[in-house]
């Protein structure tokens, strides 16, 4: 009777408390980042450095679907992941499918990242920025709310980040001169808690970044594309923010363009702006700000800090006070030739000869970026921030005649070598590069406990690295490119590293005892 | 298209003034941006507003203006829409007015010069003919990095000590294989070898991209096209 009880107990308790995500135990990943400072780094060790030789594939689940971008949840068992239109539920044991959502939709269906989890509820955006609950257990709609309009441009791919009793999400879509926003929903009825729109309205703070008497500010672009991270103690959610519109051409938006390419502090409770920095004032090159925010703590000179870093899209390494805003310091993390230095606000400012042309400009990177949507790694154990970034040449165009809308010009790729970094948090210093080949890399990266850090490199190979050193300590070829990040739980005393290679999920876990 | 070009005249005459010649706003707002246009199919949202107008925004209204008028404007701006979302890319037949910014002499100096283009390549040889070959934009592109028809050759040294050479198949931090001088694929893990010496004529490209400057370029890009 005491076991009926205990069970009856645990079946009650199959959902997500918000609560929990504070303090994440490790036989769940509950959410996008794992936890909610961005650092995609575990305190499992069951897989470590003197074992990780032995890896096995637990099991193999292929889904009858496009590549999987998304980071899988994983809570009581149970795994949440997604492709555009689809959300799938597998059993994290076996990889059997549980059950299948899908929804046919308009729009640009280039990727989805994933589904937030609240209580029995998951939560997903669609290529026509519907923003969808589904009950957790059977893959039933329990409400369906239009974001934006798909007919305006908009599109919608990130994983919604859970705070509180807050579903934050935003948009995608700049081939046409719409405003970017975050909005915080009801995870209960769909209902909207506020918006924020990422440039301000003249008159505003920040409007003054933005040439006046002119319609530009109302069609700012700046979409929240990545999700964010938030730090519980000063109760504040950081995002980054995309590019300005028109993509390519500045003309008409004279100015620093706030807050497009930017990263910002907002009270989750009110959406209210706390700080913003922005690494790439008025960008023409495509430099969305989005990649995660990642929190972390430091001590120096005996003082506690509590800091921010970000690898942006256009080659720094900026790492901030996230109580302020403060720019500690922005250094940059591989070469590039469009920057006239960084001024005093550690601001990198842009020159304006590097500017696309009709004649076409040599621009390192290019608008793919030195780094772009692929999750980076923060390990507390050594104090380095891993890094997928790459060299890239690129000549951009302007093309557009007249007033310039949408992206009104483009770049055209050149050449590429990626390299994965370990950048040291308190310098910025590259403590090593580890070369992965030509092109452009597009893995996430995980850190855990077991003093590994896994990767791929541009041949396929799935790797794991010393975080101390980038020294390659396992590798195997998985016939395909890791198109999102891996992520690592524990379920019956046993540690799963999981890497969807394509539309293939890989479990890999050291072999069972023979006993 | 003649129907857009009508429209473009019309909507010069009866719009322009206020709209801008081409719909991107001026005293009244840029209509290529407009939530209307984007949700018109046809005409259906767009040609009631020109025929009523917007009295409340100080519109006028239209009510003479024949329905093929009307929808020659609708397609006209539903062509500058289309435009404004399609110009994410560089068409391949982006014109060479735009690129040829340079001076062919300098260029020429430049490739004989500074850049050591001369070192391996030859304008009576194999750039014979070249902007020939190629549109005006895939020539600036591959000049730059002619990334396509590369031949990678290595020489792998194995632990026997015998060389095997042979075209580059897949190199990578764990393997490398080749196509070696019998046609016949060979693959070996790096660490089963002495050594494995690339060979990459794409060097000195790349060596190049950091010594560029725009002008550098677009001269060198004015030399290349007189290669007819």
């Amino acid at each position: 009777m005491k076991i009926l009880f205990a069970m009856l107990l645990a079946f009650a308790d199959d959902g997500l408390d918000p609560a929990k995500l504070l303090t994440p135990p490790t036989d769940t990943w509950p959410t996008y980042n794992g936890d909610y400072s961005g650092r995609r780094y575990s305190t499992l060790a069951q897989i470590n450095q003197s074992n990780v030789g032995e890896l096995t594939v637990a099991w193999m689940a292929q889904l009858r679907t496009v590549a999987i971008k998304s980071t899988p949840l994983v809570v009581n068992g149970v795994m949440y992941l997604t492709t555009p239109d689809n959300v799938f539920a597998l059993d994290a044991r076996s990889g059997r499918t549980i059950w299948h959502y899908f929804r046919e939709s308009q729009g640009d269906h280039i990727g989805q990242r994933g589904v937030g989890m609240y209580k029995d509820w998951l939560y997903f955006e669609t290529p026509d920025c519907h923003l969808i609950s589904l009950n957790a257990k059977d893959g039933t709609v329990r409400w369906d709310i239009e974001l934006a309009d798909p007919k305006l441009g908009y599109f919608a791919t990130m994983a919604p980040l859970i705070i509180k009793d807050h579903v934050l999400v935003g948009v995608s879509g700049d081939v046409t001169d719409v405003p970017g926003f975050i909005d915080s929903i009801d995870p209960v009825n769909g209902k909207k808690q506020w918006r924020w729109y990422t440039a301000p309205k003249p008159g505003e703070p920040g409007s003054e970044t933005w040439p006046p008497g002119t319609d530009a500010i109302s069609h700012a672009g700046g979409m929240a594309w990545i999700t964010g991270t938030y730090d519980a103690e000063s109760n504040l959610t950081y995002w980054g923010i995309g590019n300005p519109q028109p993509v390519l051409n500045g003309d008409g938006r004279k100015g620093d363009n706030l807050y497009s390419c930017s990263i910002v502090a907002l009270d989750p409770d009110t959406g209210k702006l706390k700080w913003h920095f922005q690494p790439s004032p008025h960008d023409t090159h495509d430099w969305d700000a989005v990649q995660t925010p990642v929190l972390f703590d430091d001590v120096k000179n005996g003082v506690r800090r509590k800091l921010l870093a970000q690898g942006s899209r256009n080659g720094y390494f900026v790492v901030l006070d996230r109580t302020t805003g403060e720019n500690i310091f922005t250094k940059p993390f591989i070469a590039t030739n469009w920057s006239s230095g960084i001024d005093a606000h550690g601001q990198p400012r842009p020159k304006k000869e590097k500017e696309p042309t009709p004649d076409g400009v040599l621009v390192s990177p290019g608008s793919d970026g030195a780094t772009n949507w692929m999750a980076p790694s923060y390990d507390p154990n050594t104090g380095l921030f891993f890094l997928s970034a790459r060299r890239l040449w690129s000549v951009f165009y302007m093309t557009a005649e007249g007033k310039a809308e949408g992206w009104a010009g483009r770049d055209r790729n050149l050449w590429a070598q990626s390299v994965l970094e370990g950048i040291d948090t308190k310098t910025g210093e590259i403590r090593w590069t580890h070369e992965i080949g030509e092109g452009e890399n597009v893995a996430g990266m995980l850190t855990t406990a077991g003093k590994l850090l896994f990767a791929q490199d541009n041949s396929d190979n799935l790797m794991a690295l010393d975080p101390a050193t980038g020294k390659t300590l396992w590798h195997v070829n998985a016939g395909g490119r890791m198109v999102t990040s891996p992520m690592t739980y524990e379920l019956d005393g046993r540690q799963y590293l999981l890497t969807p290679i394509q539309n293939v999920i890989l479990a890999w876990a050291l072999p069972k005892s023979r006993d | 298209m003649a129907q857009v070009e009508r429209g473009r005249a019309q909507f010069k005459s009866s719009c322009g003034f206020c709209h801008a010649d081409d719909a991107t706003g001026n005293r009244a707002p840029d209509l290529i941006r407009s939530a209307l246009l984007s949700h018109d199919v046809n005409g259906d949202l767009v040609g009631p507003v020109i025929k009523n107008g917007r009295p409340d925004k100080d519109m006028p209204a239209f009510p003479t203006l024949s329905d093929k008028i009307i929808s020659d404007m609708v397609a006209f701006l539903h062509k500058q829409a289309y435009d404004a979302l399609n110009s994410t890319s560089v068409p391949n037949d982006y014109p060479l007015k735009k690129l040829l910014t340079g001076n062919a002499a300098d260029g020429k100096a430049y490739f004989n010069g500074a850049g050591g283009c001369s070192g391996c390549h030859s304008p009576a040889g194999d750039l014979a003919g070249l902007a020939k070959r190629y549109r005006p934009i895939e020539l600036q592109q591959r000049f730059l990095y002619p990334s396509h028809g590369v031949k990678i050759t290595a020489t792998v040294t194995l632990a026997d000590g015998r060389k095997i050479e042979g075209r580059v198949v897949h190199d990578d931090e764990f393997e490398i294989s080749i196509t070696g001088p019998d046609g016949w694929y060979k693959s070996w893990q790096r660490a089963e070898v002495k050594s494995v010496e690339i060979h990459d004529p794409m060097t000195a490209h790349r060596a190049l991209m950091e010594k560029y400057t725009d002008k550098d370029i677009h001269n060198l890009f004015a030399f290349l096209v007189t290669l007819q």
